[in-house]
């Protein structure tokens, strides 16, 4: 070990670390040998320097280095530090770990909803009163992999997501009969609403300032999520909670999962059809934030409608239903499509017709900084489409109406806090297992008939951009 | 920070195990010792990489603070955490592969705990040691799954793992690797991070990933004989020179303290392989302490454990 190349300081400093290992071991000693008086006063000055030792709780308490005055005495003077002596440095706080709680601990008050992960039901914490949402894990009992990893994976990263539009998981607590573990409960935090009831019921859409708050939140807690190398997979309204002091959350982590980059071999059978981003159904295997936010073009199409916007009835279906508003790709528009596994074979119309979005048309009364914005979430080429932080920087929040202040925003009737579930009319993110589409070879050549008459209907001239 | 953080045992915890357990302290550093082993063998054999197998050895310490050390068999308890950390990870591997490796490593040919170089090995391979009925496989299968929920249910389902492999490595690049050979010092690193996950002082339970990486590179630069900066350069990575100090030492007695609880097991009368329940058991009794911790047992395998006690007393004796 010992080599010349070795600094003489790299020599004290371990010289100086073993002596004040024994130093400290001597010390042990003696107060054990010492009577009881001098183990409180040990203890008191214990508790006295608890606060700094828990931070690098680093030994068995009893073996515990107290901060004592060696040291100073073996602290080098090549050392940077300002005169007080004490260095700044960084703690890193990971809590602990421990057993869960009984679900005991809360009253059930109603059921909420049924989800393709879990039964969500309204509770509240007997200790505190706090009205909280507990979702229910589904566990099949004849499943031999034991619990599913969806179940596991959402909780793992919502335990780890700390964000104000990202909902907030207080705990995760267990049955009663720990000798089993069969019933599974994540403790969220209760939102009044999701956003798919709201534009069910509401007679107007929202207001422009109402939107853009809305969005801005939401690509906020995406830019979060995004920053911190998560996938949320499953973006839609009704996975988007909101409470009655105007802020979104996002929620329903079940297909969420963390990527590396380069983003690792995932299964293209995420996200929701109707808001399913086109790589993803011509069978991508590598993809990467870009489909969330076509999720989130989905979404601003249906905050302007309160109608999801590209409802396709199965896959093929909904890449009609894309190619129609979006035009279909080009060698210019989505350089490499051609290479995805379903768009080998695909027969796509030709023309200028074709190839343009339709998105000006079908959004009339968007301001021109709006289109943009919807054009570029809704870009064909993953590649276009803008981050989240990008997002957050558009013109189009900054145009007036500005977003409207959170405080400001309308209330609605509670679904959730009532007896009334739910209802799910839109399809469900795609289970584990299920097979991927194989288009084969699709003719998508006769989508453009009708599209002559639709850009020119409504009765006004529209400025294509 | 959730990739810089670990939750972090509370002095009670550690407390607790010193005072509490049943079982004398250098039983469970030996237990605690071969199980991470184990699991490190089982890992290799599975084709798991070690940011895997290395998060399965942490959350195996955290389980044994929170639950009591003789309350499963250790190999179930080292399987489990290596199936949770692999299912959670994109290696998933399946009931069947571990229980295939664990009927291997735990069987008379493995070479686990006695390596084919071993004075007194009369091993030879012998496939049937290792053959897996179906009715075992049921029963690993059924015992992998219960104990799967056991773990995520003593650590509120907290899997999240931060390993110190990675920022060592970038703590590296920033001291221009101490201007030696990268992989030298790098392989010296990160050998010092994976000997610690096995050292019964649990480093990774009471330091954060920051401290450990630093200790490490300290360890690596001593070992090839690296020039440190001449200033407190630990402190830019957020260490104190006292945390340093205790790791340093923590993580250079791993190897002693290897040939020792080798020693140790040996002197159990566990020769080659893996340490089991009935070795501690007749460990105690022997010692006189022949008390049973807290499981519930069946009376068949508490019949079958005590024809396994009197057989080892009898070996012991003779």
């Amino acid at each position: 070990m010992a080599t010349k190349a070795k600094s003489r300081w790299a020599d004290d400093e371990a010289d100086a670390a073993l002596e004040a290992q024994r130093k400290k071991e001597k010390a042990e000693r003696k107060r054990l040998k010492a009577g009881k008086a001098r183990k409180l006063e040990a203890e008191r000055q214990a508790r006295d320097a608890a606060p700094r030792e828990a931070d690098s709780a680093d030994g068995p308490p009893a073996k515990r280095r107290r901060v004592s005055p060696e040291r100073e005495a073996t602290q080098p003077t090549t050392g940077s530090d300002g005169p007080s002596g004490v260095p700044k440095l960084l703690r890193f706080e990971g809590g602990t770990f421990g057993r869960c709680r009984s679900v005991e601990n809360y009253d059930k008050l109603n059921d909420i909803e049924e989800g393709a992960y879990g039964w969500v039901s309204r509770a509240k914490e007997i200790v505190t009163g706090k009205v909280v949402a507990l979702k229910r894990l589904k566990i099949d009992p004849k499943d031999r992999g034991g619990l599913p990893i969806t179940g596991l994976r959402e909780i793992q990263i919502l335990k780890d997501c700390d964000h104000r539009n990202v909902v907030k998981l207080q705990e995760v607590v267990v049955g009663d009969d720990t000798s089993r573990i069969e019933n599974i409960f994540l403790v969220l935090e209760f939102l009044e609403h999701d956003l798919k009831s709201i534009l069910e019921d509401m007679p107007e859409p929202f207001l422009t300032s109402e939107v853009k708050t809305l969005l801005q939140q939401l690509a906020s807690g995406i830019a979060y999520l995004h920053d911190n190398w998560i996938l949320h997979r499953d973006l839609k309204t009704s996975n988007l909670l909101l409470n009655n002091r105007g802020q979104l959350k996002i929620a329903d982590f079940g297909m969420a999962r963390y990527v590396g980059d380069p983003p690792p071999n995932l299964t293209q059978l995420v996200v929701t059809l109707w808001y399913r981003a086109p790589e993803l159904l011509l069978g991508a295997t590598r993809y990467g934030r870009a489909i969330d936010m076509w999720s989130v073009g989905c979404i601003f199409g249906e905050l302007l409608t309160r109608e999801p916007l590209l409802q396709g009835r199965n896959e093929v279906d909904e890449l009609t239903k894309i190619f129609e508003l979006c035009g279909v790709p080009t060698e210019e528009t989505w350089p490499s499509f051609r290479r995805l596994p379903n768009a080998r074979s695909l027969r796509l119309p030709t023309g200028k017709a074709a190839t343009g979005s339709a998105i000006r048309a079908r959004f009339p009364l968007l301001t021109s900084a709006g289109v943009a914005l919807l054009n570029s979430l809704l870009a064909l080429d993953p590649e276009r489409r803008p981050t989240a932080r990008e997002m957050l920087a558009h013109e189009y929040f900054r145009q007036d109406p500005k977003p409207k202040q959170e405080a400001m925003f309308p209330t609605f009737p509670s679904k959730a806090g009532q007896e009334r579930r739910r209802r799910r009319e839109t399809p469900n993110a795609p289970a584990r297992g299920q097979q991927a589409a194989d288009f084969g070879a699709v003719d998508f050549t006769g989508i453009f008939s009708g599209r002559e008459r639709e850009e020119r209907g409504g009765g006004f001239s529209l400025r294509m951009v | 920070m959730s990739h810089m953080t670990n939750p972090l045992a509370t002095p009670d915890r550690l407390f607790q195990r010193r005072s509490f357990g049943a079982l004398p302290l250098e039983l469970q550093d030996t237990i605690f010792f071969a199980t991470q082993c184990l699991t490190q063998a089982a890992g290799i054999l599975l084709q798991l990489p070690q940011s895997v197998t290395a998060q399965a050895n942490v959350l195996l310490a955290r389980y044994w603070l929170v639950e009591p050390l003789m309350a499963h068999e250790f190999s179930d308890v080292s399987a489990a955490t290596l199936y949770l950390t692999a299912k959670c990870s994109p290696h998933p591997r399946s009931p069947r592969d571990l229980s295939n490796v664990y009927a291997y490593l735990l069987s008379a040919s493995s070479t686990f705990f006695s390596p084919p170089t071993a004075p007194n090995n009369n091993n030879n391979n012998n496939p049937s040691a290792y053959y897996v009925s179906e009715t075992a496989y049921q029963a690993f299968h059924t015992r992998l799954l219960a104990l799967e929920g056991r773990v995520l249910y003593a650590l509120s389902f907290d899997t999240h793992v931060a390993l110190p492999h990675p920022l060592a490595v970038t703590y590296l690049q920033a001291l221009e690797f101490l201007h030696v050979p990268k992989e030298t010092i790098g392989g010296k690193a990160v050998q010092y991070l994976n000997a610690a996950l096995l050292s019964p002082q649990m480093l990774y339970l009471t330091s954060q990933p920051n401290t450990l990486a630093v200790a490490a590179i300290y360890n690596a630069a001593r070992d090839v004989g690296a020039k440190m900066p001449e200033c407190e350069w630990w402190e830019v990575f957020d260490v104190e020179r006292e945390e340093l100090g205790f790791l340093v030492v923590g993580m250079r007695s791993v190897e002693g303290w290897g040939r020792k609880l080798r020693e140790d097991m040996k002197a159990m009368g566990v020769e080659r392989g893996m340490i089991m329940r009935k070795h501690v058991e007749a460990e105690l009794s022997r010692r006189g302490l022949g008390v049973r911790i807290g499981n519930k047992v069946d009376a068949e395998e508490e019949a079958a454990r005590m024809m396994d006690e009197k057989m080892e007393a009898m070996e012991v004796a003779g």
